[in-house]
């Protein structure tokens, strides 16, 4: 009875429980994995087991895949065998003469354990994937340390020329003029340069004869010139990393970034984890994700799910009507997961995903133009007397939003000219969708921050680029749910209150 | 110095009495955790807070079957803290297959315990997939489990089945917030440990309040 038996130091052939021959791996990582991958050829063996000419047990599939195709007469163990094999490895594999004693088996199969949970270490860490989510991480991470920086900026060069505050809108012209130094070095030169039209140039002009801001001296001034350093250099970076997402994105997710364009794409991408996991994981998962908060709460109190995460994002969510965005946000999540099982298992870029995906936009469009009664929202009432502190915050967080939005008009204007664009194309011209968007989102993350800065402690409000559209739209839509919820458990907690 | 069992020690430190093992390399530190040299003798500080094992001592665990020689199936190596305590304890002699399937925690596990410590067999795969491990042979004495999943309790199972002796022991950190975030934590420890008692015998069962919120832990005998 000839028996075939896989060690990770080599292949042993035994007759009746005594070694027949044996062909120790060279490099036992390489030739196992080869082996499990069905990759290796082992001509030695299977010569010798072609002499042999007859049937013999094998203890690993993959092995046995392999020698059943040199057509080898071969079976795979009974699970008896099988466990006598896995408790008497080590026996096995001195009598193999692999190794000299136990304790040299031992020492051997360690050396093979971390050679080959080594190698697997690094095979994962090469994954494109893994980049793309650090890549998309570090933009998201730079907008956040370069809005904090310019809003400091703004503070601190603002004491020295206040008026330019109100007057210029960017994070990058603003810096590139205090970079010019002081209000008397500036000139209409500086502001040419700094890319302003004309009409803008000549009111800076007018300005900066008669501000109101005192002097600052050199070495103010040199920290603050750093500091503005610093926000173009950041500036430049994100730049090159938006392009390295976009680029990388459609390499490797092609059909991902055709339904959820790359930088939605490639964030869904970092909380699922990787691409191979995003594509096991259900459409319901990919929806919310980036949501767990509320989809936690809404578990534990039973209050509505959210409706999108992470999906707030994308163009055809955003700009949908409050009520409809539930439902496209599950037509976007449940593709994007086809998506993303094509870029993992198939080939190519699949265009009818998103031709399927426009016309079922389309389709919740017509069907759901109107808000049905339950969707409007009645206008709550607080008042100081019956919230809780949970309902006044609620009330005040509402009622913040609304002002806010008033007051922002000046800036919100590129903002909802932009929105409306998206909605265009989102909404209406499938067809012509992702281009439009690809326009609309490279502009918009050209621009670092074209909203109307306010002054210093709003500073948290702005943001630039896509996270401003981004982290900063889809806090505000999650307030929405969350001031649905709030006011859901406030309810219970009233409840509670009044056992 | 209090000596317990021959495999952890009770050590005044910051006029505490700290838990510890004698370190099996000594010089070296996995997690930060202080060095402490006795009679010659170096110890490593044992953070409950780190390690639910600890943890459980901390909370008046009795059963305690590692010691010197004892072969180990750890599921969810994670980083290793643990898993350097168990390798500490089970000493030269003892084995200790460690298994974790996420490739970044494997990484500092891999460089901060593994490669120091000879008795520590790194298995970098699906604990779900117990036939596919190498380099696991024979049985083991104690399986110890430390996974975040759903189904934890059945992937438990199935690899005591492969792998504990009979009689030997089964450690199983119930994360109850992994398994589900609705229920009252104290219920799925009830179920989970049901889910045992066909053929394990329970032994005990520890809250690890304080040092790890909503977590359990159970330590049964496999009579099968």
């Amino acid at each position: 009875m000839y028996s075939v038996i896989l060690t990770e130091l080599g292949i042993s052939v035994f007759n009746d429980g005594q070694v027949d021959k044996s062909f120790p791996f060279s490099n036992p990582v390489k030739e196992y994995l080869a082996i499990k991958n069905k990759e290796a050829k082992l001509n030695e063996l299977i010569n010798y087991l072609a002499k042999i000419q007859r049937g013999v047990s094998v203890s690993d599939e993959s092995l046995l895949a392999i020698l059943k195709k040199f057509s080898i007469d071969c079976h795979i163990m009974d699970l008896e065998e099988l466990e006598k094999v896995q408790s008497t490895k080590p026996q096995i594999i001195v009598d193999s003469g692999f190794a000299s004693n136990l304790q040299d088996t031992l020492g051997k199969l360690r050396e093979f354990a971390l050679g080959f949970s080594s190698s697997k270490v690094t095979e994962v860490s090469q994954s494109p994937d893994l980049h793309i989510i650090q890549a998309i991480n570090s933009l998201d991470e730079i907008d956040k340390i370069a809005n904090g920086l310019s809003s400091r900026l703004r503070e601190w060069y603002g004491l020295h020329f206040p008026e330019l505050d109100n007057m210029i809108d960017s994070i990058n012209g603003y810096a590139q003029i205090v970079m010019a130094g002081k209000r008397e070095s500036l000139s209409k030169q500086v502001f040419e340069e700094a890319g302003f039209p004309e009409s803008k140039v000549e009111m800076l002009s007018l300005i900066l004869s008669k501000s109101r801001g005192g002097d600052i001296s050199d070495i103010n001034l040199s920290i603050v010139q750093s500091i503005a350093k610093q926000i173009l250099d950041f500036y430049e970076l994100r730049k090159k990393l938006e392009e390295h997402v976009e680029s990388e994105m459609q390499e490797i997710a092609p059909n991902l970034s055709a339904i959820l364009g790359t930088a939605v794409g490639a964030r869904i991408l970092g909380r699922a984890g990787s691409l191979k996991r995003m594509a096991s994981l259900p459409a319901s998962t990919i929806q919310v994700l980036g949501a767990e908060k509320a989809l936690f709460r809404s578990l534990k109190t039973g209050s509505q799910p959210p409706k999108h995460g992470l999906l707030f994002q994308h163009a055809m969510v955003h700009a949908a009507p409050r009520w409809q965005r539930g439902k496209i946000a599950r037509a976007v999540a449940a593709k994007a997961v086809i998506a993303a099982r094509v870029d993992v298992y198939g080939e190519g870029l699949n265009q009818t995903l998103l031709e399927k995906l426009n016309i079922r936009v389309d389709e919740i469009g017509k069907k759901y133009e109107n808000p049905t009664e339950k969707d409007i929202r009645k206008p709550q009432q607080f008042s100081r007397g019956d919230g809780n502190f949970g309902g006044r915050r609620e009330g005040g967080r509402r009622e913040g939003g609304r002002r806010e939005g008033g007051r922002r008009e000046g800036g919100r204007r590129e903002g909802g000219r932009f929105d409306e664009r998206r909605r265009e194309g989102g909404r209406r011209e499938g067809g012509r969708f992702d281009e439009r968007r690809r326009e609309g989102g490279r502009r918009e993350g050209g621009r670092f921050d074209e909203r109307r800065r306010e002054g210093g402690d709003r500073n948290e409000r702005s943001s630039y680029g896509n996270r401003r559209e981004g982290g900063d739209r889809n806090e505000r839509s999650s307030y929405g749910e969350r001031r649905r919820e709030g006011s859901d458990s406030n309810r219970k907690r009233k409840k509670f209150g009044r056992r | 110095m209090e000596e317990d069992n021959q495999s952890y020690f009770w050590i005044k430190s910051e006029g505490e009495q700290k838990i510890s093992t004698e370190n099996l390399v000594p010089g070296n530190q996995v997690y930060k955790e202080k060095l402490i040299i006795k009679k010659g003798i170096e110890y490593r500080l044992w953070d409950p807070f780190r390690s639910k094992l600890a943890a459980s001592i901390m909370n008046g665990l009795e059963n305690f079957p590692f010691k010197n020689n004892t072969k180990v199936l750890y599921l969810g190596a994670s980083t290793g803290t643990t898993v350097s305590h168990i390798s500490d304890i089970v000493g030269p002699s003892g084995l200790v297959f460690a298994v974790e399937h996420a490739s970044r925690v494997a990484r500092d596990f891999l460089d901060r315990v593994a490669t120091h410590r000879s008795n520590i067999m790194p298995i970098l795969q699906d604990a779900r997939k117990p036939k596919e491990y190498f380099s696991v042979f024979g049985k083991v004495d104690v399986v110890y489990v430390d996974i975040a999943q759903p189904d934890q309790t059945k992937i438990a199972v199935d690899n005591c089945d492969m792998f504990l002796k009979k009689d030997g022991l089964f450690f199983l950190v119930i994360k109850t917030r992994s398994i589900d975030v609705t229920k009252a934590p104290k219920r799925i420890v009830e179920e989970e440990i049901e889910k045992l008692r066909e053929r394990f015998e329970i032994l005990e069962s520890i809250d690890l309040h304080p040092y790890d919120k909503d977590h359990a832990m159970v330590i049964a005998k496999y009579k099968n």
